[in-house]
């Protein structure tokens, strides 16, 4: 058999010596994110057992809200409170936000997933004034209701707070507004004012004819400072 | 070059360790991917969800309580009546008073000179609409621009040579007033670009941004609109 050549001795020595210590380095690694992985998908289930308690939660209260509204109602009913004050407050209660509302109206759906101008929040603020504007009477984003104090803040670096709520979507439209006014004024105003800088900036923008409900302000008013001036 | 048989066994199984190592690190390459996208999804619409529950469970005590007050038959004129208070309150329509803190904004008082923009001398919706939203993220309770207060109708809207407010025209100087905690209504205007965008066109074109703080600042009430298409929710429909 032929013998080896000196001069390959120390290459193929080295080359042995870095294949050795990858195969111990990779496999260390392979056991790292065996673990990782494991880790992961316990936090994943744990995650998801907490999101759906939390949603059962939400669904149990929804019934039980709705189960006491209809116990109000009959208890109103029974005792005869007067008609009018009772329209009067509701009245009050869509301007406040915390009546839920249907009627006529658009939805508009923002995609900016393909645009390098992510919205911001100030663009959704210039639309919401815009839609104002427009005398619209009810304004939803995202399910958040738009009322006097709504802010729209920015947390970290992509999540935008309507009242205090993230509203970013995982998936599907990004921003969905549904607004309740005269349609044609609404959707006059929104495509001279403000569809054309979003197109501009690479968004998809579809604005539709309506008749939707919108959600009631979910935060509850509250006055540490502000006293009536006239004692009630 | 011709290899001999010890040559080709060792390229070979030097060829297999090779292809193995590869395929190791592909696979984790590709777990490492998979473990990233598992925060961004679930936390925000958890967050959502818990938050609303805590809102439901205080809303339903406290539509229990109603019902109790009902059911023990309190004169249903005066829960009525307390929840027209309250309702109105909540929308805004209650002249209110308490600690807060005045905004001034102003045009400037110099010429813009023909290379400046002229545009940058003057105070604009967007700036006040940025305060407005700072301080409603600051806890403000109440708020009035230039006498006329902020409700959820309210437009801040540039028509020209003025500012559409509330279906009202206004002009400069822009008089903000908002009551709430003092310190964290200032802290919270500090915390948002608009301050300080206002705070370098003072220093450099001379508008007026000038804050006080006040301990009993008077807000008027809104007004009520009439609703023609929005009507309440009713279940089913």
């Amino acid at each position: 058999m032929k013998r080896w050549k000196r001069s390959l001795a120390l290459p193929v020595t080295m080359v042995a010596i870095a294949l050795g210590f990858m195969i111990s380095l990779q496999a260390q690694t392979q056991k790292n994110v065996s673990a990782a992985e494991q880790i992961s998908a316990e936090r994943l289930t744990k995650m998801k057992s907490v999101l759906t308690n939390s949603q059962a939660k939400n669904t149990e209260l929804q019934e039980e809200h709705q189960v006491l509204l209809e116990q109000l109602d009959a208890a109103r009913k029974k005792v005869g409170t007067d008609p009018d004050l009772l329209a009067q407050i509701v009245k009050l209660q869509i301007l406040d936000g915390t009546q839920a509302v249907q009627g006529p109206g658009i939805q508009i759906s923002i995609d900016d997933r393909k645009s390098n101008l992510p919205i911001g929040t100030e663009d959704l603020a210039t639309i919401i004034n815009t839609l104002k504007f427009a005398e619209a009477e009810a304004i939803s984003i995202n399910g958040q209701r738009i009322v006097a104090s709504t802010s729209i803040v920015r947390s970290g670096s992509s999540i935008i707070l309507v009242n205090g709520v993230p509203i970013n979507r995982s998936d599907g439209i990004p921003y969905e507004l549904n607004v309740i006014g005269n349609q044609e004024v609404l959707l006059d105003y929104f495509s001279k004012l403000e569809a054309p800088n979003l197109k501009a900036n690479g968004m998809a923008v579809s604005v539709t004819k309506k008749v939707m409900p919108i959600p009631s302000y979910k935060r509850a008013y509250v006055f540490e400072k502000a006293k009536p001036l006239i004692p009630q | 070059m011709q290899m001999d048989k010890r040559e080709r066994s060792l390229l070979g199984f030097a060829s297999a360790l090779l292809g193995f190592l590869f395929i190791i690190l592909v696979k984790t390459q590709g777990a490492t991917a998979s473990l990233l996208p598992l925060p961004d999804t679930s936390v925000p619409s958890l967050i959502q969800t818990e938050q609303e529950n805590q809102l439901l469970v205080a809303e339903n005590d406290k539509i229990q309580l109603e019902v109790g007050k009902y059911t023990q038959g309190q004169s249903a004129f005066t829960l009525a009546n307390q929840q027209l208070l309250d309702a109105k309150m909540n929308a805004g329509l209650v002249e209110v008073f308490g600690e807060g803190l005045r905004i001034t904004l102003d045009d400037s008082k110099r010429v813009a000179t023909e290379e400046d923009d002229a545009q940058l001398f003057l105070i604009h919706e967007q700036y006040i609409r940025g305060i407005f939203n700072a301080l409603w993220n600051g806890g403000a309770e109440a708020i009035a621009v230039n006498g006329h207060r902020v409700t959820t109708d309210t437009e801040v809207f540039c028509s020209g040579s003025y500012i559409q407010i509330g279906g009202t025209r206004q002009m400069p100087p822009y008089v903000i007033e908002s009551i709430g905690d003092a310190n964290t209504l200032k802290s919270a205007l500090s915390f948002y670009y608009v301050w300080f965008r206002l705070g370098d066109l003072q220093d450099q074109n001379g508008i007026t941004r000038k804050v006080e703080v006040l301990s009993k600042v008077v807000i008027p009430a809104g007004k009520l609109h009439e609703y023609h298409y929005a009507e309440p929710f009713k279940e089913g429909t």
